[in-house]
């Protein structure tokens, strides 16, 4: 037996970097930052969902002195948001588009009066029509009424209407969710403040400094050296904390250019859920041709995302939808046409899962109903149809031989014991107190930007030889990752200090700062783990090569020699310690030296942007949830009672980070199943509180039963792959499954609550 | 939607002399009687662990202890809060031997991620320590259900409460 000793960092549950301060209350957050002399600033909103201002008056009998008001007027660069698609203002100047758009802003020397001071500007907009409440929308498109689009993306592949009319048996559902929040517990907040050089530093809450740093530029008129951005630390982001802090950003910035003063502007709960972004809201149509054995002959798939005022991040949204919608099953005619409309809402956005937790509840409910349609079990009907290496996903990728997808599918059937415990599913019918349910829900994540978005974006990052704090030698991260939470600065720890053989704690990772760090792109996308620790692991090993050149001309005459665990050993058994010699390094170049890198896509990586052909992601990680559930007959109140999750993330860098994120992913998966809700009403998100909008609490959470299967990434030196979003995709169709087979109805639009279960069952079917 | 509530503006003839032990050290202050004493905590007297996550007794992130019991001191104001009351902050339990093994459980469990959430977290689990030094899972999970983390499904968090609260049961038994 051959006995292998796995060497350092990646793999063990290393502390997190973080933690510590954290849990003293020492951290320090945008809210818990002051600066000299600092106002507060407040944003003038529409009153209206749609119309087009006439002017904004500001109330006489309101005291005006010591009040920076800022109006379109007052932008000295250009007023759009750059992002995707250039249709978003900053400040609405002569349309709004939705109700508590931003028209202008206002900066005064406590929060109170800067409150009072925009409450006294009142815009004067002539009202027009407006389109805000989703149902509408969905009854307009299936009724083949006109709908603005911000965008639409088709893929094809084969003949899915020549599938269709080979099938013996079609099915034929729409499925449907709602708004959700990310609810981040941590509200948005930035702080600017002007710089003697007519520049500006700001400093906040955010994923994505890169994104802010460029926005502020055009916004401002300003060359990237007078901008600088920085991360303070974040507490929790889920996407929500993406996009929208460039807008929050450029409010402050022109505050506090104007004033001459730092700004701050941080959201009190209620203004933060009310006008920040949403989960785009979905409808999807799935029509599916089987054999009488339970094959896919073929596949049509409408996709309807509901993207509000301004298209921002809903291409890339609507694209993970498409081509997460029909994943992981074979089928060689398939088409999805997806769609994101245009209403007066707020734009929705990031939300972690991206379009994916939209696809897979329709897509992991509706294979539970093809199932059931040709007689087999959920189980069984999968086993016959995911893909097998070889196969070709709906864009032409082909899938490896091996693959993490039957893995996780096998292994958590076995562990829940899925077979046996299926035959004793209530379906409604037993007289017992509780139903008993089960369900599975088998899904993926594309790890990384979609199609050629890591090409075009070309993630750099770096490392530095630099004094430690405390004297020593340090090995300084320069990339723009944010730690949100989910423990990059750890793991991107963990991957430098293997990549270069020295002990953790002489590596730092400082929160970024757009003056000292590249652009490594943005944190998001599952991307952090797998491509920038792939590229910092590329950086450390050129680092560790210029080492070990030194070491072998400076101190061993020539000889060749390798760093390991901390020293340099060489060939002829001379040793010198890592401290010593960095020192040294550092003493005779003079300077902090950085080794920088880049990320490559893996070889022959093909992708066509204008037929959504091609490899649509580096890489996937796959995962399966079986989900048991109990519902009180008497109340149909529901409770989850266990949660068997099976995931292949590729190589697992810290087993309890990874283990946290997939708890809390799942948990916000749970609530997205059974409670977390946004109406709309008069244009406005009705849940606009902590009281309305409830999530999951302590008392609300099954068994979690985690395990691994590690299928590394074959492209890089770690091995990982994406972890950040997988959690949430499946969590909401493994419990909607157990809840059909529990109750014996099925709930096509989520959350699944006792209400909805009860109207099913007193109409005798499942519910639309 | 722009209103905000008026939370301070008593002219400061009505306003309230208090003096309090905050972290067993006494506090004189003058304040609104009107103004939280979240605000008081963070703004007058710098102590910023305790976080403003919903300003509405929803989150529990500004948990703090007042003559031991946990309260949200977002839903507290000062004219509420008579002389001689003891808060204990997130801060002053970090100088206590409790508050140290609580925060070693935390972090030695993996319970910390966003870490926004954990000082209030902290506090109510300190709070349930000390009037049940052997909980049940069940116990914990009671105890902590004002606490909302959107982190961590809490499964690291109940299980670092019951780390702690053995941790103590030794220290306690040792001594």
């Amino acid at each position: 037996m051959v006995t292998v000793t796995r060497r350092g960092y990646v793999g063990l549950p290393v502390e997190r970097t973080d933690a510590i301060e954290k849990v003293q209350g020492k951290a320090r957050y945008v809210g818990d930052v002051r600066r000299p002399n600092m106002w507060y600033g407040a944003i003038v909103r529409s009153p209206v969902s749609h119309g087009f201002v006439e002017g904004l008056e500001r109330d006489p009998h309101f005291d005006w002195s010591g009040v920076v008001l800022v109006t379109p007027d007052d932008i000295p660069g250009s007023n759009v948001v750059e992002s995707l698609v250039r249709d978003m203002p900053f400040l609405a100047a002569k349309e709004v588009r939705y109700r508590g758009e931003p028209v202008a802003l206002v900066a005064a020397p406590t929060r109170e009066a800067a409150h009072a001071a925009a409450a006294a500007v009142k815009p004067r907009i002539r009202r027009v029509p407006a389109l805000t409440e989703p149902d509408e929308v969905v009854r307009v498109f299936k009724a083949g009424g006109e709908l603005e689009y911000l965008w639409s993306q088709e893929i094809r592949k084969g003949d899915a209407e020549q599938g269709l009319r080979e099938a013996r048996i079609v099915v034929e559902r729409e499925y449907r969710t709602g708004y959700a929040e990310q609810l981040y517990i941590e509200p948005q907040g930035m702080i600017a403040v002007p710089q003697e050089d007519g520049g500006v530093l700001v400093e906040g809450s955010m994923q994505c400094p890169y994104y802010v740093q460029p926005e502020l530029c055009a916004l401002l008129n300003l060359p990237p050296e007078k901008v600088r951005v920085r991360q303070t630390v974040v507490g929790g982001g889920f996407g929500g904390k993406e996009e929208f802090p460039s807008l929050l950003a450029g409010y402050c910035a022109l505050l506090a250019l104007k004033s001459g003063r730092a700004v701050k502007i941080v959201f009190d709960r209620e203004e933060d859920i009310l006008f920040t972004t949403k989960r785009h809201p979905s409808w999807v149509r799935h029509r599916t041709g089987l054999t009488r054995e339970g094959r896919i002959t073929g596949w049509r798939v409408d996709f309807l995302l509901i993207g509000g005022a301004y298209a921002t991040l809903s291409p890339v949204v609507l694209a993970r939808g498409i081509i997460h919608a029909a994943i992981g099953y074979r089928c060689d005619d398939v088409v999805v046409q997806g769609r994101v409309v245009r209403t007066n809402m707020p734009p929705s956005g990031a939300f972690r899962g991206f379009g994916a937790p939209q696809a897979f509840w329709a897509l992991e409910s509706h294979v539970d109903e093809l199932a059931e349609a040709c007689g087999m079990r959920p189980d069984e009907f999968r086993l016959r149809n995911i893909y097998r290496g070889g196969d070709t996903t709906t864009t032409g990728q082909r899938v490896p031989e091996q693959y993490g997808g039957p893995a996780v599918l096998r292994k958590a059937l076995e562990l829940s014991r899925f077979g046996a415990r299926y035959a004793h599913c209530s379906r409604g019918r037993t007289m017992s107190d509780r139903w008993y349910g089960i369900g599975l829900a088998y899904f993926c994540h594309g790890a990384g930007f979609t199609g050629d978005g890591e090409a075009r974006i070309r993630a750099r990052a770096a490392v530095e030889l630099a004094r430690g704090p405390e004297g020593g030698p340090a090995v300084v991260i320069r990339a723009s990752s944010t730690e949100m939470g989910q423990g990059a600065q750890t793991v991107l720890r963990q991957i430098v200090a293997d990549a270069l053989a020295v002990p953790i704690d002489r590596v730092r990772y400082p929160l970024p700062d757009t003056a000292l760090v590249p652009d490594s792109g943005p944190t998001v996308a599952s991307r952090t783990t797998m491509v920038v620790g792939a590229v910092l692991y590329d950086a450390a090993v050129a680092m560790k090569k210029a080492l070990q050149r030194f070491v072998s001309r400076n101190f061993f005459d020539g000889e060749g020699c390798v760093l390991e665990e901390g020293t340099f050993s060489s060939e002829t058994g001379r040793s010198l310690d890592f401290t010593r010699a960095a020192l040294d390094y550092l003493r005779t170049t003079g300077v902090q030296q950085r080794f920088e890198a880049v990320f490559s896509l893996p070889p022959g990586t093909q992708w066509d942007q204008e037929r959504f052909r091609g490899d649509a992601y580096p890489d996937y990680s796959w995962a399966c949830y079986v989900a048991e559930v109990e519902v009180e007959r008497a109340t149909l109140a529901i409770g989850p009672i266990k949660i068997t999750a099976v995931l292949d993330i590729g190589r697992v860098v810290n087993p309890v980070l990874a283990e946290g994120q997939v708890q809390g992913g799942l948990v916000q998966g749970i609530g997205y199943a059974l409670m977390e809700k946004v109406g709309v009403a008069e244009g406005l998100f009705e849940a606009a509180r902590m009281q309305t909008y409830i999530v999951p609490g302590a008392l609300d959470i099954p068994e979690i039963r985690v395990t691994f299967v590690e299928c590394p990434y074959p492209y890089s030196a770690t091995g990982a792959k994406g972890l950040g979003e997988l959690p949430l995709n499946g969590a909401a169709p493994a419990v909607g499954n157990a809840l059909k087979h529990a109750v014996g109805r099925r709930i096509h639009d989520l959350p699944v609550t006792p209400e909805k279960l009860f109207r099913a069952i007193e109409r005798k079917g499942d519910a639309p | 939607m722009n209103g905000e509530p008026a939370r301070e503006n008593a002219p400061a003839e009505d306003w309230i002399r208090r003096t309090w032990l905050v972290n067993g050290r006494e506090v004189s202050l003058r304040v609104p009687p009107l103004r939280r004493v979240l605000d008081i905590l963070r703004e007058e007297l710098g102590l910023t662990g305790a976080k403003e996550g919903c300003g509405e007794g929803e989150c529990g992130a500004c948990t703090v202890l007042v003559d031991d019991q946990p309260v949200c001191a977002c839903l507290l104001v000062a004219a509420q809060l008579p002389n001689r009351s003891r808060i204990l902050t997130i801060e002053g339990l970090s100088a206590m031997e409790e508050g140290r093994i609580l925060e070693e459980a935390y972090v030695e469990a993996g319970a910390v991620q966003c870490g926004f959430c954990i000082p209030g977290m902290v506090m109510a689990s300190y709070a349930l320590l000390r009037r049940n030094s052997a909980p049940t899972e069940r116990q914990i999970r009671e105890a902590l259900a004002g606490n909302i983390c959107r982190c961590t499904g809490y499964v690291k968090i109940v299980e670092a409460v019951g780390r702690a609260a053995e941790r103590m049961g030794r220290a306690a038994a040792g001594r």
